[in-house]
């Protein structure tokens, strides 16, 4: 699993203050961290900065090459922000997140990735919002995302497809779809595209306590379609455990064994059953409940384990 | 050529609750009602029996409000200075079952006096509102619960700020409670499962999902109410609760009800306009599976009832 490390965020009040305040120790700790943890790549995150990009994004990038050899990932709305990044990364290729299919941001940003050499992020996303059906997902990949690129002369190894993972609590209906996008996409294109997901989006609005038994059993769903790449938290170490489990099909333990075999039956799409799972095992019924969740099964609560 | 109609059999069914006991059961209603139960979609009668009829409640006050639409002081008339007359008519215009609105005005001394003077006016299983206030709910609702004790009202409006109050004293008192979400099925099943857990039994919960009126997001509630009721035929227990909605509420707030002056004349004649949208958008919740609809005007009441009649016919 290529994990891009998704701690450096403008959304935690701990970077933005460390921003705030042009802390390079923080931010060279948390980069390194994040490596240390596994991390392939580190996202950086910090909000569009339209008064303070110019300086901004350099200081970024050069506070983090300062501790790091791996590829930064850009993570901005603001195009100038970007390219001032990227004239000043040294290290690694750089990943740019993210272009979508809407016509202005596909116009621009894979052009800056091709000038650059860098590797972009394309959202299946059209200016109309996000599509429910995996078809009309995979669809904008093959009829607006890959096509743009082949005519710019991207290659295609650069192009990286994020098909939008929604939250189990309001966007119920898209969690199987977005599994389904993820299945198919790899088959939508010779060379199949690379894949990547924001994995933790599927809990936004979840209550604390439940988000990351929800972000692990949908990976474990994901992998078992063939996700190789995700932006996520590389320090959650009972994640790691499951990115360990399945991809060396390790079943040790019990919950290893749990956590394989919806892999394996998502890969052979198949729904996972009550029978492989030991219901009087408080964790693996918590874990079976969320499988039922995210499968839009059963109807999605903040208690839904207390039903 | 003979065609097969192809039907669905559902796991799961609708939980059935009784309203309002009698004396037999410990309270003094001349009848009791009972909603839920069904194992299809509302109406499939070829699918299976409708064991509960839907049915429908009439609004009443404990003070005459003050920004209800002329319309409707004027067919209600002088009984709305009085809860007790006001129970009498509703009763009369065709109601089921009634709802006491307690306003903020009152104090517990008065909430009391009020319920008790409408249940000695109609045998018609109650519900009963605080005036919305959580503070005020609560001071209002506890001394009613105790004074109504074996009545099996339903006590309301349970929403997630303030509901363990409300269920604790009908638990203690032997009533049901009301609970209500905004329009959401996440929410709706949310509450249930927040309600079951203090303890208070499947049969005693009502709830609530909230609408909205024809031309006001009425689709969007229609869609939430069938999506409740198909997760609780596939087998969700914490969706399986009767449904109750206030067209009656949202229907008299719009601009083509309450307005007789200043709108386009194609709008046409105003109490016409005024009944047709409380009609429409009750009938609307009931073919979505609502098993209580609360109105105001008598004849929305008689007009949906009729509907009603014609939807339950096999």
């Amino acid at each position: 699993m290529f994990i891009i490390g998704e701690n450096i965020h403008i959304i935690s009040e701990k970077v933005k203050e460390a921003l705030t305040n042009r802390d390079r120790e923080f931010f060279m700790d948390l980069a390194v961290r994040q490596v240390e943890a596994g991390a392939k790549a580190v996202d950086i995150n910090l909000g569009p900065r339209k008064k303070d990009w110019a300086e901004v994004f350099p200081w970024i990038v050069e506070t983090v090459e300062t501790v790091v050899d791996v590829p930064l990932s850009i993570d901005t709305t603001n195009v100038d922000g970007m390219e001032a990044a990227l004239k000043t990364i040294k290290k690694a290729q750089p990943i740019l997140n993210s272009t979508s299919a809407e016509p202005e941001r596909l116009e621009k940003v894979p052009l800056l990735a091709k000038k650059y050499g860098a590797k972009v992020i394309a959202l299946t996303m059209r200016s109309e919002g996000i599509p429910v059906e995996a078809d009309a997902r995979v669809n904008i990949a093959v009829e607006s995302l890959i096509p743009r690129m082949m005519e710019i002369d991207l290659p295609m190894e650069n192009l990286i497809i994020d098909p939008l993972v929604l939250t189990v609590s309001g966007c119920q209906q898209y969690c199987p779809h977005l599994i389904e996008t993820v299945r198919t996409l790899q088959y939508a294109w010779d060379p199949a595209p690379n894949i990547s997901v924001g994995l933790s989006n599927v809990s936004n609005a979840v209550p604390n306590d439940n988000r990351p038994l929800i972000n692990r059993v949908y990976l474990a769903m994901l992998m078992g379609v063939g996700l190789q790449m995700m932006i996520a938290n590389p320090f959650d170490e009972k994640q790691n455990d499951v990115i360990r489990w399945i991809e060396t099909k390790d079943t040790g333990n019990p919950l290893a064994r749990v956590y394989n075999k919806i892999a394996e039956r998502t890969a052979n799409s198949e729904e996972p059953q009550m029978e492989d799972f030991d219901l009087t095992d408080a964790e693996q019924s918590a874990i079976w409940k969320t499988t039922q969740i995210l499968l839009n099964k059963v109807i999605y609560a903040d208690s839904y384990l207390m039903n | 050529m003979p065609i097969e109609i192809p039907k669905d059999k559902w796991p799961g069914k609708i939980q059935s609750v009784t309203i309002g006991a009698a004396a037999a059961e410990g309270g003094t209603r001349t009848k009791s009602i009972t909603i839920g139960g069904q194992t299809c979609m509302p109406y499939l009668h070829y699918e299976a029996p409708m064991p509960n009829r839907p049915v429908i409640a009439i609004e009443i006050k404990s003070r005459k409000p003050d920004d209800w639409s002329s319309l409707l002081a004027e067919v209600w008339g002088d009984a709305m200075n009085d809860p007790a007359q006001w129970a009498k008519k509703a009763e009369e215009a065709g109601a089921d079952l009634l709802v006491l609105a307690l306003t903020l005005a009152d104090s517990p001394e008065d909430a009391v006096k009020a319920v008790k003077a409408v249940l000695g006016a109609s045998g018609l299983p109650l519900v009963v509102w605080g005036p919305g206030q959580a503070e005020k709910d609560n001071e209002l609702l506890v001394p009613v619960a105790e004074a109504a004790k074996g009545e099996k009202l339903v006590l309301g409006i349970c929403e997630d700020k303030n509901y363990r109050t409300i269920v604790a004293t009908a638990m203690a008192n032997g009533h049901l409670v009301q609970a209500r979400t905004p329009m959401d099925v996440n929410l709706s099943k949310q509450l249930n499962i927040l309600i079951s857990d203090m303890g208070m039994p499947h049969d005693r919960i009502i709830m609530d999902p909230t609408t909205g009126a024809l031309g006001y997001g009425i689709e969007y509630g229609y869609s939430v109410m069938e999506r409740l009721r198909l997760a609780a035929l596939q087998g969700d227990t914490m969706t399986q609760q009767p449904m109750m909605v206030t067209p009656g509420f949202e229907a008299w707030k719009t601009k083509e009800s309450k307005v007789g002056e200043g709108v386009p004349e194609s709008w046409g004649d105003w109490k016409a306009r005024a009944i047709n949208w409380e009609t429409l958008t009750a009938i609307a919740l009931v073919e979505s599976g609502a098993d209580i609809v609360v109105l105001r005007h008598p004849e929305s009441v008689k007009r949906v009832s009729e509907a009603i009649g014609e939807l339950i016919s096999v």
